[in-house]
């Protein structure tokens, strides 16, 4: 059993859902106590200790519908009387046939692709080896019955092991032309042989022939099958390779962001790990000495009543303003998201776009979804997207208006490449943000050696800001958070 | 105990309590393995039930341990009774004081006394949180954690010895291992991302708004005085106002109230003015309420008209379409509330 669970959860892995060993291990015990008898039950009792994200589970059923699903049609059936050609050739209650029809399908998969569809030939070697035909194989062993399992498994194995000398392989069918035959019978033939030789009982063989007789015929129906099942599986694969979305739809992925909420998160727990110096009287923490003996000076200094008290944790304020006109349009998305995480995570954060003008978004973020915020964003409707990018009258706004979001407490995060189009840079509101935060952090898409190209504010801005940082992508951003905090708790200090 | 996941079933049913086997699988999986199960779900869909419902079937107890921001170790697992400690300090000052008197100096009291600080860091000197009560329990105990996602990542951490092994470390005493491991229920409402660690410790469970038929099973078993056209007009209507984009779509717990409120009103059947006046029992936000009596004449007209089967067949597959892509969101944003 542990095999096709091992393939399935290569398979999860594949397609992104991240499983550990220890719950592939948790997951083969469920199966033992839930037993197999129950599609359904298999299904949750692999989805409970596998799959623990709500996100993925669609994605799991998915896999786990195409992964199980090649003898459907023979599933539930009570197995088929030997030698009745028929799609119950697989599902059976002996496990020692089901090798043999994989190995089968085997001989005759070749010819069949070739004739399909040449293109998939070459992955086949390489690529197919996580879905290999043994899956064929698979469904039968999951059926199986737990006392049953010692008999069948073993023959799966020795049949395995002699398989390559025994049959003719699929690489050398494949440089063959179109018009070789295979002589299908020749190949069971062979096989048989090498059962005898592995002295399986003799019973067993002859069953075995006589139901093979019969499913012979039914290869092709099966192959196609099996076929279609194992290009579903491999299709996401090859969309995840394909070259990148148009920029345009501003659409990310779950993995995108995952890694941007992880990262975030990172930020977030260093800033709220740091703890102020002042104490507070509380009433769980240490004992604190002085105080206790303080306030207990009135019982002859005998400490009834210990005070104790904690470290009071400084959560961080956030004040974010992002530049989303076309000049950083590239990295705005990103930036859009790092705002829209910003405030997702953070409970104290407040966020603004502009361009020309300046508006606030936090309460846009609030209600809608990410993709939802960024098409508002871009689409005019909150400020308008089309002007040129100034700096300097964003910030006389910011100051003007929004003077209040920055405080002692806030740290400022200005998210832009600086480039102000020869507007004033009004630098000194940005040195008076500076002294009201308590830090003024630049992300900037442009890396430093650009910035004396064309007009870009940057060299004026970046003397005033606390921390620049050159942010285009997630990974710069993972750095950037950490040498950001470290260093400016370290400040503090 | 549970021996089969349909006996799982039918004691929870015993217990007022409809389930699917899905869930049914879950829970006895997670007794079978000893292993904690994470139930994730919008509000209000039994999640916290769940839990109180396999203690009841199980004759358990249930220890809860509600989480909150900033719930810390000493509120968790246990706390050291420092105020007891000291009276102790002081009524034995006497005895200790004659302990002493045959000290002849101070390294040799130091000694001694360090041969008996054990007995100011025991268990009798220390308060027992929810965790360590469920550990230390003589018989067996369901162990809810509730809303977990509201306390603070690192309380996560404070978990991890007690999920994976059931023991207790205490740096004073020493380890205290569960002599019956509990069943751990944490319940969270995916308001943000759980760690990796803990949730590689638990089964995971998602549960989602029931089907039709099961939501009427419900109502008929909660609310069994609402007359049975009654609830499966309520209950249809219900699934088309989750399927709208809502703040707070109505879960569970709303419908039964609503149940509840229209057996007090005597209600005959649905109409206008009447879920109007009470559309405040299921929505929870001004905006949602407006939202829906703007469309309550349509919604209504699929709750009601039995007639136009295929209109309303149609639509309602549209509808449920966009209700599990709603669900589906729910799910993927973490934002905060």
């Amino acid at each position: 059993m542990d095999v096709p669970i091992t393939r399935f959860v290569a398979l999860l892995k594949r397609h992104g859902i991240a499983v550990s060993p220890a719950e592939a291990i948790d997951a083969l015990q469920a199966l033992d106590l839930a037993g197999l008898d129950d599609r359904e039950t298999v299904r949750v009792a692999l989805r409970s200790t596998l799959v623990k994200q709500c996100q993925a589970i669609a994605e799991f059923d998915r896999l786990f519908d195409l992964f199980f699903s090649l003898p459907a049609s023979g599933n539930g059936a009570s197995p088929a009387a030997p030698g009745t050609a028929s799609v119950a050739l697989l599902p059976d209650e002996s496990g020692a046939e089901a090798p043999t029809a994989a190995e089968g399908a085997r001989a005759e998969l070749a010819p069949v692709e070739m004739d399909t569809d040449r293109s998939t030939r070459a992955p086949v070697t390489p690529e197919y080896e996580g879905v290999d035909l043994s899956l064929f194989g698979q469904h039968l062993l999951l059926q199986q019955r737990k006392d049953s399992s010692e008999t069948g498994y073993k023959p799966t194995f020795h049949v395995n092991a002699r398989q390559n000398p025994g049959m003719p392989g699929g690489g050398e069918l494949s440089l063959g032309d179109p018009g070789d035959e295979i002589d299908l019978g020749g190949a069971v033939a062979a096989l048989l042989a090498d059962l005898r030789a592995l002295e399986v009982d003799e019973d067993l063989l002859e069953q075995l022939e006589a139901r093979l007789a019969g499913g012979l015929s039914q290869l092709p129906e099966l192959l196609r099958r099996y076929r279609a099942r194992d290009a579903a599986l491999q299709r996401p694969r090859d969309a995840g390779a394909a070259p990148p979305r148009p920029r345009r739809s501003y659409r990310f992925n779950d993995h995108e962001r995952r890694q941007m909420d992880e990262i975030i998160r990172r930020l977030g727990r260093q800033m709220r790990g740091a703890l102020s110096y002042r104490r507070t009287a509380n009433r769980r923490g240490r004992i604190n000495v002085s105080r206790t003996i303080r306030s207990n000076l009135k019982y002859d200094g005998v400490p009834f009543f210990p005070v104790l008290s904690t470290q009071r944790e400084e959560r961080p304020r956030l004040t974010v303003i992002c530049d989303v006109s076309l000049s950083v349009r590239t990295t705005a998305r990103f930036m859009l998201h790092l705002v829209y995480s910003l405030q997702s995570l953070f409970s104290r954060v407040r966020s603004f776009v502009f361009v020309s003008d300046l508006a606030e978004i936090s309460a846009e973020i609030e209600r809608s979804s990410l993709e939802e915020t960024i098409d508002r964003v871009f689409s005019g409707e909150i400020i308008n997207t089309e002007e040129n990018s100034n700096y300097g009258r964003a910030l006389e706004i910011f100051y003007e208006r929004y003077r209040s979001a920055a405080t002692s407490r806030t740290t400022l995060i200005i998210l832009g490449d600086g480039r102000g189009n020869r507007n004033p840079p009004n630098a000194w509101i940005l040195e008076e943000l500076r002294r009201r935060c308590k830090q003024v952090i630049w992300l900037t898409p442009e890396s430093r050696g650009s910035w004396s190209l064309g007009a870009s504010d940057m060299p004026t801005y970046a003397p005033i800001c606390h921390k620049v940082e050159v942010v285009r992508n997630l990974d710069q951003l993972g750095r950037v958070a950490e040498n950001l905090v470290r260093s400016s708790f370290a400040n503090r200090r | 105990m549970f021996e089969t996941i349909d006996q799982v079933v039918t004691l929870l049913r015993q217990q007022r309590y409809i389930c699917d086997r899905k869930l049914a699988t879950v829970i006895f999986l997670a007794l079978k393995m000893n292993k904690p199960v994470l139930i994730e779900g919008p509000a209000g869909v039994g999640k916290t039930e769940l839990a109180k419902t396999v203690a009841r079937a199980l004759d358990r107890s249930l220890i809860r341990l509600q989480c909150y921001e900033g719930l810390d170790e000493a509120r968790a697992l246990y706390e050291w009774e420092y105020g007891k400690q000291l009276l102790y300090t002081q009524i034995l000052r006497e005895k200790i004081g004659s302990l002493f008197a045959e000290m002849e100096d101070l390294r040799a009291a130091v000694e001694y006394l360090r041969q008996h600080e054990d007995v100011f860091f025991s268990e009798h000197f220390m308060v027992r949180r929810p965790i360590l009560q469920a550990i230390a329990s003589p018989e067996p105990v369901v162990l809810l954690i509730d809303e977990i996602d509201r306390a603070e990542e690192q309380f996560e951490a404070f978990l991890l010895e007690v999920l994976s092994d059931f023991q207790v470390t205490v740096p004073e005493i020493g380890t205290i291992v569960a002599r019956h491991p509990p069943l751990v229920c944490i319940t969270g409402n995916s308001t943000r991302e759980l760690s990796d660690a803990l949730k590689r410790r638990c089964l995971h469970l998602a549960i989602g708004y029931p089907d039709e038929e099961r939501e009427l099973e419900i109502i008929r078993l909660k609310v069994p005085e609402l007359r049975e056209s009654l609830a499966r007009q309520m209950v249809s209507l219900i699934r088309r106002i989750r399927a709208m984009d809502l703040r707070k779509a109505p879960s569970i717990s709303e419908t039964l109230d609503w149940a509840q409120a229209l057996v007090l009103l005597n209600a005959e059947q649905l109409n206008r003015e009447l879920v109007e006046e009470t559309l405040q029992l299921i929505l929870k936000y001004d905006r949602d309420v407006q939202q829906v009596s703007a469309q309550l004449p349509m919604l209504l007209e699929g709750a009601n008209g039995a007639a136009r089967l295929t209109f309303d067949n149609m639509d309602l597959r549209e509808q449920q379409e966009r209700y599990r892509i709603n669900e589906r969101a729910y799910f993927s944003s973490r934002r905060e509330e």
